[in-house]
């Protein structure tokens, strides 16, 4: 085969029909997804200014031939000088880790049982899990404030019961934020955890009993290692989007409950700082980067 | 069969206790004859008549229906060609970034997709609007549709679409006449999850839109923030049929589905 | 060996190859599936490719196919070279091992699919999809779908499928591993019935050597890419090319011996089992001391009690153990 076939061919192999295909999702999330992150980066290094766009260009023709990159961290600085900033992502990350944890306590157990149900069964119930997830979210979370505000029905029932005899206050705390995210992420966690449960072995269950493994132990020391990657990916699913969560801590939670999510859109809608929006969001994004790419590799492996 | 702890029993009627009462308290009170959400003061469908007279929520209705029918048609037809991609295409330069920028959207905070996407807009000096809030919506909804698809591929017998091309059809009369139509469940669910996605978003949606697009979750967002009232109830129980219709007509077709391919 | 040319058209140089595999080479990045392999096929032959899985004879039915590229040699289908010849474009029709029904789509429809591509009118393709139905006996099930159908019946559907467009080459990957023994037996002859009915030139891969040995006009024994040997099943049975062959074929009795040489009775060997020396009917290429490996089929061995009235390749021994 001669060069020029060969180079042919080369060409062919990049204007095909192929390559076509598969630029039409890739163009559009590089333009709608990646290059956004861009935009983000550059105006998080830009200066608040009060006009339309409220931001200062990156660049500026002068008088000189080169353009003046006016590029300062000042948002940045000015996120670790207030320690409201710092506050919001440790007690994010802090709302986020309790709240995974608690999501998985309740998921696991709901999941177990689904998994271990006559299997006639296990369709209808796992059916019923994700049910109340195709409805709003905003619905749902909404659906709290009836039940815990402090003249609400929970109260309500309690007091009529006479376990208490003063309501609770549970509305505009951490707490009811902790109830909003347990309920809402529920599905996310449980998934995963029964695609796992329920491909399990159970003869090995039944092999460990048989080895004289008391069923508690059995639970620990094969039940738990062995749905790891299930266990994995539900908290993937829950802890990355909790951290940036805005509609709990904002309808559920109380002015005291710090989220960095609610700082961004504050800084965004009220204060319309739109560098430091950015800034928030540019470090946000580096505290999830790691948890986000370790979710692909288990999402990319579980599709082999 | 073993038999069946009563843990797990315990667990599932506590467990779905926990997802479905806040639900079944929600639709019940938008039956409430009173004006206070806590107490009952008989049966009515009043609030339902005042939401007929209420021509912002109507409004943000048709609007919310347009965004998600486009948006979710969209990213059907993209977000199918990109499982396509992932689960058929083998190698590609750049098959990690594109696989990252399909499972990071569906991980992503809402607060950061709907900040950059709307940057981006303003950027490119595109006009906050409608169709906005469409392109923001089809991009993260093609990520669901493709992973939908993934899944789907993930079982299908590449030899079916050999003995397709074996018996003299070309590739494209192949997709056409052999792929599409088995996958075509998928592709309708893939459909079904992004129109209620679209149906359901808040986040993405403030953002992203503007004078004149407000969406219905937009507008049961700003009432929620003045205070609980039965007509956001009202407004909710009907929203939750329509998704609880969908969701039925899905899963009769997942069963199709699966029938067709034992 | 004195047989005509029209039933061993190998052994006749004046006859054309119908297939003609040129060196080819199939590496899949660092594996080499296929190692430099050459091969010719008849018209109406039933060549089976045999060996055990990851030898590379699906690898070489699928580049028959065109599903995979060669990466070094040429395929030639009736004196054409098929290279560039993508898969929907060959005068080949393949049934696949997973039989690879269209499964939205019922079984005269499956039937009709290729005769559809080629754009014939419709009284023509219902005649011949008629035709195909009483073929393999399933007119009853026309309308059926393939989740209605057993094992056997969507393996005959699949036959049907890839005979329907009368191809000249029907390429069969393991067409009957997933029937049971007693069907997958019946169904040997009725490929064969079919095979001799239509004329057709089958190529078969197969792992089941009882298979082979029964429809086959030749096998291809292969091995990690390598083709070791290729005759009839009873030349392969009777003289296997090596030890390998002769243990993959048929029970055998496989002995160690040195060679001494030949005289009239046949070739020489000296048994290190018995110590004494035994005949065999094969000829060797050795040298004078050599070790060699030589085979008994259990079939050719008698036993008494009296010793035999033959001179040679005669040994007394002790029963030790007997099974059934």
């Amino acid at each position: 085969m001669d060069t020029k076939d060969k180079k042919h061919n080369f060409l062919k192999r990049i204007f095909n029909g192929r390559n076509a295909v598969i630029s039409i999702p890739y163009l559009w999330l590089l333009l709608l997804f990646l290059f956004p992150f861009v935009i983000v980066l550059k105006i998080s290094l830009a200066q608040p200014i009060i006009a339309m766009p409220p931001y200062t260009p990156l660049f500026s023709w002068g008088d000189s031939l080169w353009p003046k990159i006016q590029a300062g961290l000042d948002s940045y600085l000015f996120l670790f000088s207030d320690s409201l900033y710092i506050k919001a992502y440790l007690s994010s990350i802090k709302i986020a880790t309790i709240s995974t944890i608690l999501t998985l306590i309740v998921g696991y157990a709901i999941a177990y049982s689904i998994a271990r149900a006559p299997k006639r069964w296990r369709g209808i119930l796992l059916m019923l899990v994700i049910l109340p997830f195709w409805t709003s979210f905003l619905i749902r979370v909404y659906a709290w404030i009836g039940i815990l505000k402090t003249e609400g029905l929970l109260n309500l029932a309690l007091m009529t019961i006479g376990i208490i005899d003063k309501p609770l206050i549970i509305m505009n705390t951490d707490l009811a934020v902790y109830i909003g995210i347990v309920y809402s992420y529920l599905p996310f966690m449980i998934l995963p955890l029964y695609a796992n449960l329920e491909k399990m072995d159970m003869s090995l269950l039944e092999a460990a009993a048989d080895l004289g493994c008391r069923p508690i132990k059995t639970f620990w020391s094969v039940t738990i290692p062995l749905s790891m990657p299930g266990i994995m990916a539900g908290c993937f699913l829950v802890f990355i989007p909790v951290v940036g969560e805005f509609v709990i801590p904002d309808l559920l939670g109380g002015t005291k409950t710090l989220m960095i999510g609610k700082v961004l859109w504050g800084e965004f809608f009220y204060n319309r700082d739109w560098p430091v929006a950015s800034a928030v969001a540019i470090i946000m994004l580096l505290l999830l980067v790691v948890p986000i790419i370790l979710y692909q590799k288990s999402q990319e492996k579980a599709m082999k | 069969m073993k038999k069946y702890g009563n843990f797990n029993i315990f667990a599932l009627i506590v467990g779905f206790s926990f997802l479905y009462i806040p639900i079944i308290l929600l639709i019940l009170f938008s039956f409430n004859e009173s004006r206070l959400v806590t107490v009952w003061g008989g049966f009515s469908t009043k609030w339902y008549g005042e939401l007929m007279n209420n021509q912002g929520i109507k409004d943000a209705a048709w609007v919310t229906f347009k965004v998600a029918f486009v948006s979710s048609t969209v990213a059907t037809f993209l977000g199918t060609i990109a499982g396509l991609v992932m689960s058929r295409f083998g190698k590609f330069g750049g098959r990690t970034l594109f696989s990252g920028m399909i499972y990071a959207p569906m991980v992503m905070p809402e607060v950061i997709l709907g900040l950059s996407i709307l940057l981006t807009f303003i950027t490119l000096s595109i006009d906050r609007g409608v169709l906005t809030v469409t392109l923001a919506h089809i991009t993260f909804s093609m990520c669901y549709v493709s992973v939908i698809i993934q899944s789907r591929m993930s079982s299908y017998d590449e030899s079916i679409n050999e003995a397709a091309l074996d018996l003299g059809c070309t590739p494209l009369r192949t997709f056409l006449l052999i792929t599409f139509p088995i996958i075509l469940p998928a592709i309708i669910s893939g459909w079904l999850l992004s129109f209620t996605m679209s149906l359901d978003d808040l986040v993405i949606a403030s953002f992203t839109s503007g004078p004149g697009s407000t969406t219905l979750p937009m507008k049961i967002y700003s009432m929620v923030r003045l205070g609980v009232t039965p007509e956001i109830n009202a407004v909710s129980t009907i929203l939750v049929g329509l998704v609880a219709l969908g969701v039925v007509t899905a899963s009769i077709i997942g069963k199709r589905q699966k029938q067709q391919t034992i | 060996m004195t047989d005509s040319s029209s039933t061993h058209p190998w052994q006749d140089p004046d006859q054309k190859p119908y297939i003609r595999i040129e060196n080819v080479t199939k590496k899949f990045g660092d594996f080499t599936a296929i190692d430099n392999l050459s091969l010719d096929i008849y018209k109406s032959e039933f060549f089976s490719l045999l060996g055990p899985s990851g030898c590379g004879k699906t690898t070489l039915l699928r580049m028959l196919a065109g599903f995979e590229n060669v990466t070094d040699g040429r395929i030639l289908v009736d004196g054409e070279d098929m290279s560039d010849i993508p898969p929907h474009l060959r005068p080949i029709n393949m049934m696949f091992q997973s039989y690879a029904l269209f499964p939205h789509m019922t079984v005269e429809k499956n039937i009709a699919f290729g005769l559809k591509q080629d754009k014939l009118p419709d009284d023509v393709i219902n005649q011949r999809v008629e035709e195909m139905l009483e073929l393999v006996e399933l007119t009853k099930f026309a309308k059926r779908k393939p989740n209605q159908l057993s094992g056997g019946q969507s393996q005959r559907v699949a036959l049907a499928r890839s005979l329907a467009k009368s191809p000249k080459l029907l390429l069969l990957d393991e067409p009957l591993g997933a029937l049971d023994k007693r069907l997958r037996e019946q169904t040997q002859f009725e490929l064969m019935d079919i095979q001799e009915k239509l004329e057709v030139t089958f190529v078969i891969v197969t792992h089941d050597q009882e298979e082979a040995m029964t429809v086959s006009s030749r096998i291809g024994v292969m091995e990690s890419g390598n083709l070791i040997q290729v005759a009839t099943p009873t030349e392969i049975y009777e003289a296997p090319v090596n030890k390998d062959v002769a243990d993959f074929i048929g029970d055998v009795n496989l002995l160690k011996g040195i060679y001494k040489g030949k005289d009239k009775e046949g070739t020489q060997l000296l048994s290190e089992d018995s110590n004494s020396i035994v005949y065999a009917t094969q000829e060797v290429e050795a040298e004078l001391e050599d070790t060699i490996w030589f085979a008994i089929r259990p079939e050719k061995l008698e036993i008494s009690k009296r010793k035999p009235s033959n001179d040679i390749n005669v040994l007394q021994g002790v029963i030790e153990d007997a099974e059934f």
